[in-house]
């Protein structure tokens, strides 16, 4: 009864586990990575015995039972070995159709019919391990043989899968299809499985397969050069390794047969002029030349500096002292005197400072002079000083007034 | 009447640049046109020049017709030690990225080069740091940073530089491999035959790189 139990649970496990499973077949070369994701998945396989492994550091394989089972229920085994099917299906249906033609001769109609339904369904085989036989190539070429990890190896398996589908190719040849539809007889059913979907299936087969041999082959060459290619840097990094300090040379070699690898040309640059002697051109060079004009008095930012350097030269030689005004030194100093308050409460007219300073000043030159003086005073400096214009109306214009003098006196901040 | 893809295409040979279809795929298109390359090859010819494909068929570089010429020589020399130079450090940077991308095959024209797949690779092993780090001292790949993310950036902005490697979008993290590769498998390949470089030396690496 526990075997029983036991029988179901692996059952249940490989229905629970089974896209896992077939990915694994059919992608993977029955491998099982081990990852945190299939942990659980692997605990359970190994606990029912289906994979197996020889270290840790290898992944987990599916057991050749399971792997054999796995075949028959993708039909890999029968893809696989549908060659050989085909062939023997072949054979078999040759001799079919000879016990038939006997059996006609001696009209056993009892055999007639049994033969007749045995063909069919031979027939029907062979056309459906056909398509199978073709298919299973078309796969290999999908996978790019991506399951057999080692170089070598893949090359093999690719060569192996090369004289399988030549093999092939050389039996449908051998198919001598217009003897066989002879001995179809008057059954409609067998001219046209022979006539017909034979030949049609043949033909479409046939195609896809020289399809599948030439990339078969193509893909043979580039696992070669892989491999070669492999190599060769495997060989220089040993050689690097062993001989520290290589480093290749050509001085030996005979120049005259350097490969081309080698010969390959050092750069120039390609250069011409702008045809000025083709009329076509004229306007597009003239509108260069303008250009070329504008970019060259600005490329030349040195030679700017260097001329702006000898101007700074020159001005700074031609620099022109220029003489103190009196008036102004005079009025400056009459201000500064009001604001520092060193009058005291006195008040100053501007007329007795003028008279002071002995400056041979027009007095109306000398009021103006202060006048604009004391307006462009700092805010400050023009609080500080009281200004009393001391004025006469115009005995015509009433309104206008002639200042006569100026009295400043310090103000005092209130 | 001049044909500005034929002058682009030219210009760009005489600059020693490798046309594939990663580098610049219009260029690569124009010479893959029967009539184009005669077009090409017909210019090349009377300065001296010719096109050349590398063995792997997939890029375009421009060769000298006659290097008996001193001057050809010469030119020809400073190319080989520019790549003699280089080479060790270039070995070093395809056997890392291999390890990283766990091939079996070194990085070739068209594959993506990802900073951000090679730095998370890069900094879950410190084994690859330090090999990053022994990358980095070599001349071409100098630089002053000593972080891993920079010390990659650096790499692979050198291999731009030099051609090997073009950015795709707009982060400036991707690449592509381009053609150059190709035309330096062929110099490898070449070196290996005249320097007497063994093939069976590989053995050493498969154990060291287990180890």
């Amino acid at each position: 009864m526990a075997r029983v139990q036991d029988a179901k649970s692996t059952l249940q496990a490989l229905a629970r586990f089974g896209g896992e499973i077939l990915e694994a077949h059919l992608r993977h070369g029955n491998r099982l990575a081990e990852t945190d994701e299939n942990h659980n998945m692997l605990q359970t396989l190994e606990h029912h015995r289906l994979v197996w492994r020889i270290g840790d550091a290898e992944d987990l394989q599916l057991k050749k039972v399971l792997v054999q089972f796995l075949d028959h229920i993708t039909e890999t085994e029968r893809r696989r070995y549908a060659n050989a099917q085909v062939s023997q299906l072949w054979q078999k249906l040759a001799d079919l159709f000879g016990d038939y033609k006997a059996a006609k001769k001696r009209s056993a109609f009892g055999d007639i019919d049994r033969l007749e339904g045995e063909i069919k369904e031979c027939l029907a085989e062979v056309i459906e391990d056909i398509r199978n036989a073709t298919e299973a190539f078309g796969s290999y070429i999908n996978t790019g043989f991506a399951y057999v990890t080692d170089a070598e190896l893949r090359i093999r398996e690719n060569k192996r899968v090369i004289e399988q589908a030549d093999k092939l190719i050389q039996l449908f040849e051998s198919f001598k299809l217009s003897e066989l539809a002879e001995q179809a007889g008057s059954d409609a059913f067998l001219k046209r499985l022979l006539l017909r979907y034979l030949p049609a299936t043949l033909e479409s087969s046939q195609k896809d397969l020289s399809y599948s041999l030439n990339q078969l082959r193509k893909m043979l060459v580039r696992f070669r050069e892989n491999q070669r290619l492999s190599k060769l840097v495997g060989a220089f990094e040993v050689h690097y390794i062993n001989h520290p300090g290589f480093e290749p040379t050509i001085e030996h070699i005979d120049f005259a047969r350097l490969p081309e690898a080698f010969n390959t040309v050092s750069p120039f640059t390609i250069r011409g002029f702008g045809d000025i002697y083709d009329p076509v051109d004229e306007l597009a060079i003239i509108d260069l030349a303008a250009n070329a004009r504008t970019v060259g008095n600005s490329s030349e930012p040195e030679q700017t500096i260097e001329t702006a350097v000898s101007v700074n030269f020159d001005v700074a030689g031609e620099v022109e002292i220029e003489d103190s005004d009196p008036v102004e030194e005079a009025i400056v100093e009459l201000l500064q005197l009001v604001v520092d308050g060193a009058l005291g409460e006195q008040a100053i007219l501007a007329s007795d400072a003028l008279k002071s300073t002995g400056l041979a000043v027009e007095r109306a030159d000398w009021l103006q002079a202060l006048a604009a003086e004391i307006e462009v005073l700092s805010d400050n400096d023009r609080e500080c000083i009281e200004v009393i214009f001391h004025d006469t109306p115009d005995p015509v214009y009433c309104d206008n007034l002639s200042v006569y003098d100026i009295a400043l006196r310090h103000h005092y901040a209130q | 009447m001049s044909s500005p893809l034929f002058e682009r295409t030219v210009t760009a040979l005489m600059q020693e640049q490798v046309i594939c279809e990663i580098s610049d795929e219009e260029l690569y298109n124009y010479l893959m046109m029967p009539d184009s390359q005669e077009a090409v090859n017909r210019f090349l010819g009377q300065i001296n020049r010719t096109l050349r494909l590398t063995s792997a068929q997939d890029a375009f570089v421009c060769a000298y017709l006659d290097i008996s010429r001193p001057e050809t020589k010469e030119a020809v020399r400073q190319q080989f030690k520019e790549v003699a130079n280089h080479l060790e450090a270039l070995v070093h940077f395809l056997r890392l990225v291999m390890t990283l991308e766990s091939g079996d095959r070194p990085v070739q024209p068209g594959d993506k080069v990802s900073e951000g797949n090679l730095l998370d690779r890069i900094t879950a092993a410190p084994a690859l740091e330090a090999k990053l780090r022994s990358l980095v001292e070599k001349k071409i790949f100098q630089t002053k940073r000593s972080d891993a993310a920079g010390q990659l950036r650096s790499v692979l902005g050198s291999l731009e530089k030099m051609g090997y490697l073009k950015s795709i979008g707009n982060s400036g993290s991707v690449y592509r491999a381009t053609g150059r590769w190709s035309w330096l498998y062929d110099v490898m390949t070449f070196i290996q035959a005249h320097e007497g470089i063994a093939q069976d030396e590989e053995s050493g690496p498969e154990q060291l790189r287990l180890g």
